[in-house]
């Protein structure tokens, strides 16, 4: 499909998928080389800017985040801002205010979160290129379900200005195609030092040079509790990259399991402070009543338009931080997320990359979700979670399909900087495995 | 390593959402309630983490990045201020006393 055709047909696939809160409706191509989509909690000046949450409505930035001005500065198109779970909080995108993304390959079933409208955009539109931003595992999860590759650089890889916090030592910019040639030509784009966004200027410049992995370390643990066809299409796999030349060893990791305890007091501990910016000033909601007080004022805003999963993680990280209980918990964590990157750093001394299945399960229907408790829907981000703690580099390539045809997933983690070998790894095994594209009708 | 097990009552759980500025109907005082204290229940697995003489608040080092300052204006202030409520060039808030 061309790209005039795809502006035209934007609408009715919004219709039938939700993966945008809002996009291009002039259906005017301009002089853009191509087109892509941007998660909505990346700014821009062309549309609104929520990042899935009401308290944001209406806000409409007056800059560009840097990573889609750059993808701009190349011809880039942005066509759409993707539906979201509200700041990022959920592995299904369920928790957004602006509708639930619908999976490609089964509109009953989630797109993963919480860059599931990226993941859903990537999948469903021709030729296409999304920005997604992971926190916990928000590229790989909605890849994963959605059956496209997607690519999480090191932190401080991308530049973040212009990014709505939810995590600052955990958020990471990414993109997700189906074409991993995508990939290798724009995170050269997206990535670089920008004095905008200092945790940026450290880093050593990107050289995708096309080494190839020759070993991959599969940590025992992440076999362990999956479902039969994910292991199944994992261990066929596992064939598949031993036929490729690539040595496949088996390992321990009895660390990995800290790291959802470590990550989730990290990440909502970050996101309270982040979140109490939200008090109907400045962006976003204002219509209140300001002859009251301010205590009164602000928590009548946040009460009304804050979701369910926003107030739990404000809840939680704010009791982390409390006097008496911050070194149980936040400083805890803060040496757990050391001890998890060791374990890497052990692992990348004999192997190039540690590889697992990206999720516990295909994706799961809306009615399944629905009745999940809250300790259920965090443990299935347990393989996605270490490397976002560790803030290494990771790839989620499709690797298979169940009976029903739900795509899955494989997830390659290297070292700090490493994203050479993920893009090599993506381009390598693209030739031998074929993405099957989601029977999309307009 | 000897921690009790917490129990999250509703009244810690009110209080925390005072200080998070959040208004929480008797519904959801239950509801967070339970919840925090399955949550806080994993959680436990951490007292068995071994401790890292490390805790750096970022995954990978970041060395401190010092520059002149240099005056710079990106976005013109008027086009800041032209969503926000605003009286004579001041944004509008509530009242402080």
């Amino acid at each position: 499909m061309s790209d005039v055709q795809t502006l035209k047909d934007l609408k009715k696939l919004n219709e039938k998928y939700e993966m945008f809160n809002a996009f291009c409706e002039d259906g005017d191509l301009g002089d853009s080389k191509f087109l892509f989509s941007a998660k909505d909690n990346l700014t821009s000046s062309e549309y609104e800017t929520c990042a899935g949450s009401k308290i944001l409505g209406g806000y409409r930035p007056v800059f560009d985040a840097t990573s889609i001005a750059n993808l701009k500065q190349v011809g880039g198109k942005l066509v759409g801002k993707t539906n979201m779970d509200e700041f990022g909080f959920g592995t299904f995108s369920t928790n957004s205010a602006f509708g639930v993304p619908k999976n490609p390959f089964d509109r009953e079933r989630s797109c993963g979160g919480s860059s599931g409208g990226s993941a859903c955009a990537a999948a469903v539109l021709d030729d296409h290129l999304s920005i997604g931003v992971s926190t916990g595992g928000s590229i790989c999860c909605p890849a994963s379900f959605c059956g496209t590759y997607g690519i999480v650089p090191s932190y401080g890889r991308v530049s973040r200005y212009g990014l709505i916090d939810y995590g600052n030592s955990l958020d990471k910019i990414g993109l997700l195609s189906v074409d991993p040639a995508k990939l290798k030509e724009y995170l050269p784009v997206i990535a670089g030092k920008d004095p905008m966004d200092p945790t940026s200027c450290i880093q050593p410049e990107l050289k995708l040079t096309g080494r190839k992995m020759t070993s991959v370390a599969v940590p025992k643990e992440a076999i362990e509790g999956i479902s039969t066809d994910v292991k199944n299409t994992f261990l066929k796999a596992l064939e598949d990259l031993k036929s490729m030349g690539i040595e496949v060893d088996y390992v321990d990791m009895p660390e990995l399991k800290y790291a959802m305890p470590a990550y989730y007091v990290l990440a909502t501990s970050e996101a309270s402070t982040n979140l109490a910016r939200y008090v109907g000033m400045r962006y976003g909601q204002q219509e209140g009543d300001l002859t009251q007080k301010f205590d009164d004022y602000f928590t009548s805003f946040r009460s009304q338009y804050f979701g369910d999963e926003a107030k739990r993680r404000i809840l939680l990280g704010t009791y982390t931080r409390m006097e008496g209980f911050r070194d149980r918990y936040y400083a805890k964590a803060l040496q757990v997320r050391m001890v998890v990157i060791d374990a890497y750093k052990k692992m990348f001394a004999d192997h190039d990359a540690v590889l697992t299945p990206t999720m516990p399960f295909v994706s799961p229907k809306f009615s399944d979700i629905s009745s999940m408790s809250p300790v259920e829907s965090y443990k299935a981000d347990f393989l996605t979670v270490p490397a976002n703690l560790a803030g290494t580099p990771h790839l989620n390539c499709p690797c298979g399909y169940d009976g029903n045809g739900m795509p899955i997933g494989m997830q390659f983690v290297t070292d700090h900087w490493n994203e050479d070998q993920l893009v090599t790894m993506a381009m390598e095994w693209d030739k031998q495995f074929e993405v099957r594209k989601a029977e999309v009708k307009v | 390593m000897g921690h009790p097990v917490f129990n999250m009552d509703k009244e810690i759980v009110a209080r925390v959402a005072r200080a998070a500025h959040i208004k929480l109907s008797e519904e959801e005082l239950e509801k967070y309630s339970k919840d925090l204290s399955d949550i806080l229940d994993y959680f436990k697995v951490l007292d068995e983490a071994p401790d890292h003489e490390g805790a750096g608040v970022n995954p990978v080092e970041i060395a401190d990045v010092l520059r002149e300052d240099v005056p710079d204006q990106r976005i013109d202030s008027a086009e800041l201020l032209k969503d926000m409520k605003t009286y004579d060039n001041y944004i509008r808030g509530p009242k402080l006393v």
